[in-house]
């Protein structure tokens, strides 16, 4: 298994896969990207998951994606290979419950996006902040992130590029299933996957399939127009100096 | 504007960005992390003073500011710019 993921599968067939690059925070570098496709396939060669719990670091569910790939971006180098990782989470068989203790931001955010559960921390903090570099929003963001937050909220989001704190998205009434006190965020997940593992997997595997069906079909809608979109505004002269100011914070 | 005025804006926002605050009195002296914010946290506390109080500090220039009373130095300096 790679270092930087910690998987676990316990008696009743949850399925809990820790993304833990505590080096670089749970940005998508390449070795990021290719620890958590190696450990879904080695998940799923050698188990029958029932559900995955995806979780992060204690301050960081996932960051999203790393400068040196938007400096390429923005150099004309188109090679994403972040969406491999929405659409893994997608089109697998069990329900994936993202429980996110920590922040995320961007393209960690989709990941979430991308699961049939979502447990947020109070104390952490939420954002699709790509605009705030200057290019426009990825991963999926502009078809998936209204089905989590509504669709108004989620343009607020992505227009301001603000990272909502977990308490305030509480407030707002959005789709996340728990706002929670950050030390209670897998506990909350561990006792919806220990409901979900007491059903039938063969039918819980027939009811991923239909319930993914759409969000599948978003995220081909939203690369089309994503991809264009970041042609554009990747080439936007202003947009390098945006994403190196950004990452000076 | 004063220092006072930065002061209470700061003071405001620390308290609508971190929970159970409502009835604290923020000590100038202290830094946001002594009030639980974390690192984002506080880059939403200067973000939303500064819109406020309609000023631009670089980023650079915060990275070594070790409490609110600091903060608002800062702030002054570019208020008065």
């Amino acid at each position: 298994m790679a270092d930087n993921m910690h998987l676990h599968v316990d008696e009743n067939n949850i399925a809990h896969l820790k993304m833990n690059d505590v080096e670089n925070k749970n940005i998508f570098s390449n070795d990021f990207i290719r620890g958590f496709l190696e450990t879904m396939d080695e998940l799923e060669a050698n188990y029958k998951p029932h559900c995955l719990i995806l979780s992060g670091l204690d301050s960081v569910f996932c960051a999203g994606a790393e400068k040196d790939t938007l400096i390429d971006l923005s150099n004309g180098k188109i090679d994403v290979k972040d969406l491999l990782m929405s659409e893994r989470l997608v089109n697998t068989e069990y329900p994936v419950i993202a429980a996110m203790e920590g922040h995320a931001m961007g393209g960690g955010l989709v990941l979430a996006l991308c699961s049939d559960i979502v447990i947020a921390a109070r104390e952490s903090r939420y954002g699709a902040v790509f605009m705030n570099m200057g290019f426009t929003p990825g991963m999926g963001t502009t078809t998936l992130l209204q089905g989590l937050m509504g669709e108004f909220i989620a343009n607020e989001m992505m227009f301001t590029g603000k990272r909502f704190k977990g308490s305030e998205l509480a407030q707002k009434g959005t789709n996340i299933n728990y706002i929670v006190p950050k030390k209670d965020v897998l506990a909350k997940a561990f006792d919806i996957a220990l409901q979900i593992s007491e059903k039938n997997v063969k039918s819980v595997n027939l009811l991923k399939y239909t319930l993914s069906a759409k969000k599948k079909k978003l995220l081909v809608d939203a690369r089309l127009q994503e991809d264009m979109m970041h042609k554009l505004s990747f080439a936007f002269p202003e947009t390098k100096e945006r994403i190196n100011s950004f990452y000076a914070e | 504007m004063t220092k006072e005025k930065i002061i209470e804006v700061i003071a405001e926002n620390i308290k609508e960005n971190l929970d159970d605050l409502e009835n604290e009195t923020i000590d100038p002296m202290k830094s946001m992390k002594d009030y639980g914010a974390n690192s984002l946290d506080m880059i939403e506390v200067v973000s939303c003073s500064m819109r406020e109080l309609n000023i631009k500090v670089p980023r650079a220039e915060l990275a070594d500011i070790e409490n609110i009373d600091q903060l608002a130095d800062k702030f002054l300096e570019h208020a008065e710019a």
